[in-house]
């Protein structure tokens, strides 16, 4: 399967679709940070650059907002396209350009699977400190404890649900490659 | 009927006091909704940005287990959960092939499926317009207020099906209905910068700073929000904004909930305001008077 008809296969996208207006790249709030803007992502992924957009920062600061998505007059969704180049990415082992990007999401699941739900001071604890600017926010994370807005992270009990969803998901596409 | 309530992990963390503030407007308005017994956090963009089953399977264990317990609509206050959810249902829809292996990874059958909705979704319907303008008991005529909507709460429509994407009206015309006056401001259904917050906080900086811009532009005194996410980023941040480019907005971003509450007479420890670090209690004293001097 080319790199095209994967990102097809996993967005549920078709990618001819697209007619370049570049709504999406206007209507992009992380359009400036990007090193490719959204239409060029979707050009791209048309062209089976598959280096270009799996190495790209783009896919990395999409958030996921849905503005191209709904504004698309070709009803293409690039979100869904940058979210399928994301998986694609960690599936084939490339690193993210933005290192902060990988360590927050791989952060995140692992908060998960001990807790089940995301206890955010011990997520932002431990995202800051792989990342290496573990003090940055600690002013802000003091006057969030005053306040108490800081709670204490739930029991790991509560995380053997997602475990073993986590553990299926696992084994499922383990079984499929 | 009785909802079904998910709050999320926000709620239970930095967003107490939306928590506490919806459930106890909803309680003052005789909306019954009870807490899933069980909920595990909805992946957000982490879970679908690691593997496509994971970002699908996380949110519909959640939907298997409303319906387990027997809820035919879950009320989800964070807009990013609700917009997970319902895009979990909606790929589903579009892709059937999907069914059985998320099926076969969650081990419950996903028959029947809970509407999800936002609490601005079942307030703002037309039959609770004589029921709120008769509930409330503080007058808050003088708060000039904007309503911040963020990416989900009707985006994109396709998939969410409520409230209208580029233009959305339901939290102002709540507000209306309550007696504050809620202007109409470019910023609606602008991007926070989510989980940029945690990850580059310079871009949130910079995104929130074009809201709190918009917001002056327009008069506001108040910016009024429904997303524990839009709430973070522009509280917790407001402060370091200000410092980088040098100006003062002091402008206190509210939940809804608690405005609402407010103007139909939900106590101060019902509603959580001292939580914030821009404290609105100086500024809502000016219009009503309602935290002694």
């Amino acid at each position: 399967m080319s790199f095209t008809q994967e990102v097809e296969a996993l967005s549920g996208q078709r990618v001819n679709l697209c007619f370049q207006c570049s709504k999406c790249s206007s209507s992009c709030p992380m359009a400036d940070w990007m090193d490719l803007k959204p239409a060029q992502v979707v050009h791209n992924i048309r062209l089976g650059r598959e280096q270009v957009v799996l190495n790209s920062a783009a896919i990395w600061y999409c958030v996921g907002c849905e503005t191209c998505t709904e504004r698309c007059p070709q009803g293409v969704e690039p979100a869904a396209l940058m979210n399928a180049a994301r998986v694609l990415a960690v599936r084939k082992g490339i690193q993210p350009r933005i290192p902060e990007v990988a360590i927050y999401y791989r952060g995140f699941v692992d908060n998960m699977r001990l807790f089940g739900r995301i206890h955010d001071v011990s997520l932002v604890a431990i995202t800051r400190l792989l990342a290496g600017h573990l003090f940055d926010d600690l002013p802000l994370a003091l006057q969030l404890l005053k306040r108490g807005r800081l709670g204490a992270p739930p029991l790991p009990t509560e995380g053997t649900s997602f475990r073993r969803l986590y553990g299926h998901v696992q084994q499922r596409e383990k079984a499929l490659r | 009927m009785k909802y079904g309530y998910y709050p999320g992990c926000s709620l239970k963390g930095i967003s107490v006091e939306y928590d506490l503030s919806i459930r106890n407007l909803f309680q003052r308005l005789g909306v019954e909704m009870e807490e899933l017994p069980e909920w595990i956090c909805c992946g957000t963009l982490a879970a679908p940005s690691t593997s496509r089953l994971l970002g699908l399977a996380t949110p519909l264990w959640n939907m298997a287990q409303a319906v387990r317990a027997g809820y035919e609509q879950v009320i989800s206050p964070c807009s990013a959960c609700l917009y997970h959810f319902k895009a979990a249902q909606h790929k589903l829809h579009v892709e059937p092939d999907l069914h059985p292996e998320v099926e076969a990874v969650i081990g419950l059958p996903l028959n029947g499926r809970p509407k999800v909705v936002h609490p601005l979704e079942v307030l703002s319907a037309t039959e609770f317009e004589a029921v709120i303008r008769r509930s409330v008991v503080q007058d808050l005529s003088g708060l000039k207020a904007v309503c911040y909507y963020g990416c989900h709460i009707s985006r994109p429509a396709r998939v969410m099906q409520f409230d209208d994407a580029e233009n959305p009206q339901s939290m102002d015309r709540l507000l209306r209905w309550a007696g504050i006056q809620a202007l109409d401001w470019s910023g609606k259904v602008d991007c926070c910068g989510a989980n940029f917050s945690l990850i580059k906080p310079a871009v949130v900086i910079d995104l929130g700073r074009r809201i709190f811009e918009a917001a002056k532009a327009a008069g506001a005194e108040a910016i009024v929000v429904a997303c524990p996410m839009c709430h973070a980023n522009l509280d917790t941040r407001e402060q370091e904004i200000e410092a980088k480019f040098n100006t003062h907005y002091g402008m206190p971003v509210l939940y809804f909930s608690q405005v609402l509450g407010l103007a139909m007479g939900v106590p101060e420890s019902g509603l959580g305001f001292r939580k914030h670090l821009v404290d609105p209690r100086p500024m809502l004293n000016t219009k009503c008077r309602c935290f002694g001097s």
